[in-house]
């Protein structure tokens, strides 16, 4: 093939010199061996030269061997072959020995090279076994050809004896991209030319066919290196290639390494199919689970809402029959059950949009400092209007202000409390503390049944409902805790539910404290002067 | 009848007409509108002493409706709004009005709010001396003292601009950017952690001049709006019996 071209030619000249020089060094021992036992009288000692024969074809190869048997053959008549010290060979019988001389010879190199070739192919297709087990093994316990690919390009790299090769995927060369490279970062060659794997169809060996680079221009920077294209494919379609670069010389790629690119090519090739199919079958996965939750969804807040709506509807019914006659107190206890059932539709609906948001990814926090003394009384006092269980508030005295949404956060405390009154606490207890490292824990926590340990760490999730699955149609949908986690991340804080000294659920919301400019340094002017004039007591104090 | 004229602007007839006949047993005299051009006819034609909008109408934005009232009067407005429409209320407290009630709401909680910001258009500014009063808080801005159930309190001269534009306010809420415009200036609008600074000083002076005055509820946050200043009268009338008419 063209690519053998002026390149290959330094190479080969020193390993023919080399040739030369071991033929030489093998027959002159074999020369003086036989020489010395000529003088030990023994006569037809050529077999000696058979030795260094066998050691040139072991090492060389057929063509050496053969050279050696003739060179053999020339020495043994110059040397001891009468008359001596000239090629001429007077006895008919002295031709047929040193005739038998050099075909034993012949035969002997013939056989003996043929024998090393084979070990050398059994070991290279081992080494080539190795390196494709390797490959395989690489993609097989990966999960993607992502994550298999710079792995693979290694063993590669090293199996095809190329100095850098990278993988691209991409219908075409112009349109792929990079994924992997055992050479990250460095800009990619411009070479001047191009050798690309042409697969034929059937058992034919594939050959590279070689390519013109067309960018003129930028030739000289790319050096004499050629790129050594494999396309990645699977069933006709291309799905990207394999590049390796080979900087040292213009080699081509022998049979080995051409078979190893080319196994590695297809492997690849079907680890992206595979990927591919597998990305599908997530997200059918995916699609299928989110249609399942749009239907508990629906089915949930259809349950959800019309319950309360029976009861104002029952209650508003009542109070419109005329056939009845009620007591005012009557009256007013069904008002009552209206108004109750109105705010709790009211709630459901916030925690929908809340959780609609955050699915949506459309939670904008506005985050501000904000101070827990302020903002949990508000809430609390929100919600014992609503209830006839006890809710205490525990604060320290001084707690840094946290950085958070205060709708958001005002939001969260109301689940969280509304959760441990739905769930049998008669007793629901609001703490606070700043931890060590600096953020600052809320704490919920009742006195109800609690919630199991196996069941704690799926509490956030979506529709969860710790309890018998009968029981939880009457409890309201398991949104409030989902909405809990949601909102808290939003504002950079965190969820932990654990269980409580008091023998409920326990929920710690940890914030992030605010960063507050430094008090100014603002003298105090007003009333100042009037206060020191008047001398009056407790104008100190702040 | 002869009670405190109010508008009412809901484009949701149930709710309008639920508002209006409660309203009118409440004794005020109801004009109802559906549209922001209704009101504005309305009010152009009627005026009336409080106006309750919902910022979600059908033709023009509620803004405009009180861009509208305020070129002309201080008449008080309450803005009716859903949950999460947080910088809708933002715009219409900029635009000038007085308060802002989230839907759903509760009907005493209403006819509260009602009667704070008809109190207000009374008149909070300062008396005849030239003193602010809110509970025990006694604001002098003629000699710039500030005292609680008597006792002196030494404030800084932002701390002391501050409480003055609030018990300007009274019976309305004031957004955080208004405060940060009143006290510190324009370039401030945005710094509203400095505003939680000092809000958070002032509350802490204030309550410890005169450890035994009640201050709850007198600067009350409301969250993601700005702060909350209650009357004179509520203040007064919520440590007797409960505020009702």
């Amino acid at each position: 093939m063209a690519i053998a071209g002026a390149g290959g030619r330094t190479p080969r000249l020193t390993r023919a010199a080399l040739q030369a020089a071991t033929i030489l060094g093998a027959l002159i021992p074999a020369t003086l061996a036989i020489a010395l036992l000529a003088n030990l009288g023994v006569t037809h000692a050529a077999p000696v030269y058979l030795l260094a024969v066998v050691a040139i074809g072991m090492r060389w190869g057929t063509i050496p061997a053969v050279a050696t048997s003739v060179a053999a053959f020339l020495a043994y008549d110059f040397l001891f072959v009468l008359p001596l010290y000239t090629f001429t060979i007077n006895s008919p019988e002295e031709w047929l020995n040193l005739l038998l001389l050099l075909a034993v010879a012949v035969a002997i190199g013939r056989l003996v090279a043929i024998q090393a070739e084979h070990a050398e192919q059994v070991a290279q297709r081992a080494r080539e076994a190795q390196a494709l087990f390797g490959i395989s093994r690489a993609l097989a316990e990966t999960r993607t050809v992502e994550e298999a690919a710079p792995m693979v390009l290694e063993r590669l790299a090293a199996a095809a004896a190329m100095d850098r090769i990278w993988f691209g995927l991409g219908p075409t060369p112009a349109e792929e991209k990079t994924i992997a490279d055992t050479a990250p970062g460095e800009p990619l060659p411009i070479p001047a030319w191009q050798v690309v794997l042409q697969q034929s169809p059937g058992d034919e060996p594939a050959r590279w066919a070689r390519m013109h680079v067309a960018t003129a221009v930028l030739r000289r920077k790319g050096g004499r290196a050629t790129v050594h294209r494999v396309r990645v494919e699977a069933s006709g379609e291309a799905l990207g290639s394999v590049w390796a670069l080979r900087a040292r010389d213009e080699r081509e790629p022998d049979r080995a390494e051409t078979r190893i690119l080319s196994a590695a090519a297809d492997q690849l090739g079907q680890a992206v199919v595979r990927d591919r199919a597998d990305q599908e079958r997530t997200n059918a996965e995916v699609a299928r689970r989110s249609e399942a939750l749009k239907t508990a969804l629906l089915d949930s807040v259809s349950h959800d809402l019309r319950t309360p709506l029976a009861t104002i509807r029952a209650a508003a019914g009542s109070m419109l029959d005329e056939a009845v006659a009620w007591t005012a107190a009557d009256q007013r206890e069904a008002f009552q059950a209206i108004d109750a059932e109105a705010e709790r539709m009211g709630r459901l609906i916030r925690n929908l949009l809340d959780l609609s948001r955050i699915e949506g990814g459309a939670l904008q926090p506005e985050l501000e400092p904000c101070d827990l003394d302020d903002l949990v009384p508000q809430v609390v006092k929100r919600i014992r209007a609503t209830t006839n269980k006890s809710v205490h508030v525990e604060l320290p005295d001084y707690l840094p202000p946290v950085l958070v949404d205060q709708l958001y956060l005002g939001q969260v405390l109301a689940n969280l409390i509304e959760n441990g009154i739905r769930h049998g606490g008669d007793t629901i207890r609001v703490t606070a503390r700043q931890l060590k490292d600096g953020p600052v824990e809320l704490t919920v926590e009742d006195d109800g049944p609690g919630v199991p340990s196996a069941a704690l760490p799926h509490l956030f999730e979506k529709f969860y409902q710790a309890g018998p699955p009968g029981e939880a149609k009457r409890r309201g949908m398991g949104i409030g805790m989902t909405v809990v986690e949601g909102l808290t991340r939003a504002m950079r804080g965190e969820v932990f539910a654990g269980r409580s000294d008091l023998g409920g659920l326990r929920v710690d919301v940890r914030l992030q404290p605010a960063f507050v400019p430094e008090e100014a340094a603002e003298p105090e002017a007003a009333g100042d002067r009037a206060a020191a004039e008047a001398g009056l007591p407790g104008t100190a104090t702040r | 009848m002869n009670g405190p004229t109010l508008l009412i602007v809901e484009d949701d007839e149930p709710a309008r007409r639920a508002l209006a006949d409660y309203l009118e047993r409440r004794g005020y005299d109801v004009y109802p509108a559906s549209t922001a051009h209704e009101a504005i006819r309305l009010w152009d034609g009627h005026r009336a002493d409080a106006v309750l909008l919902d910022l979600g109408l059908p033709d023009l934005d509620g803004v405009d409706v009180i861009r509208h009232i305020r070129r002309e009067a201080t008449t008080p407005i309450i803005i009716l709004s859903a949950r999460g429409d947080e910088r809708d209320k933002i715009a219409g407290l900029e635009a000038g009005a007085d308060d802002y009630l989230t839907k759903p709401f509760a009907m005493d909680e209403l006819n509260a709010r009602i009667r704070a910001v008809l109190r207000r258009a009374g008149g909070a500014s300062a008396d005849s001396g030239g003193c602010l009063r809110l509970g025990p808080i006694e604001l002098d801005a003629v000699r710039r003292q500030v005292r609680v159930a008597g006792a002196l309190v030494r404030l800084t001269p932002r701390e002391y601009e501050l409480l003055k534009v609030m018990l300007s306010n009274q019976g309305r809420v004031l957004t955080k950017a208004r405060l940060l415009r009143a006290v510190w200036g324009l370039a401030y609008a945005d710094e509203s952690a400095y505003l939680h600074v000092y809000v958070n000083r002032l509350r802490r002076k204030l309550s410890a001049a005169a450890p035994g005055a009640s201050l709850e509820g007198l600067i009350e946050t409301e969250p993601g709006i700005g702060y909350r200043i209650a009357d004179h009268e509520a203040v007064s009338l919520s440590k007797g019996p409960r505020l009702e008419s």
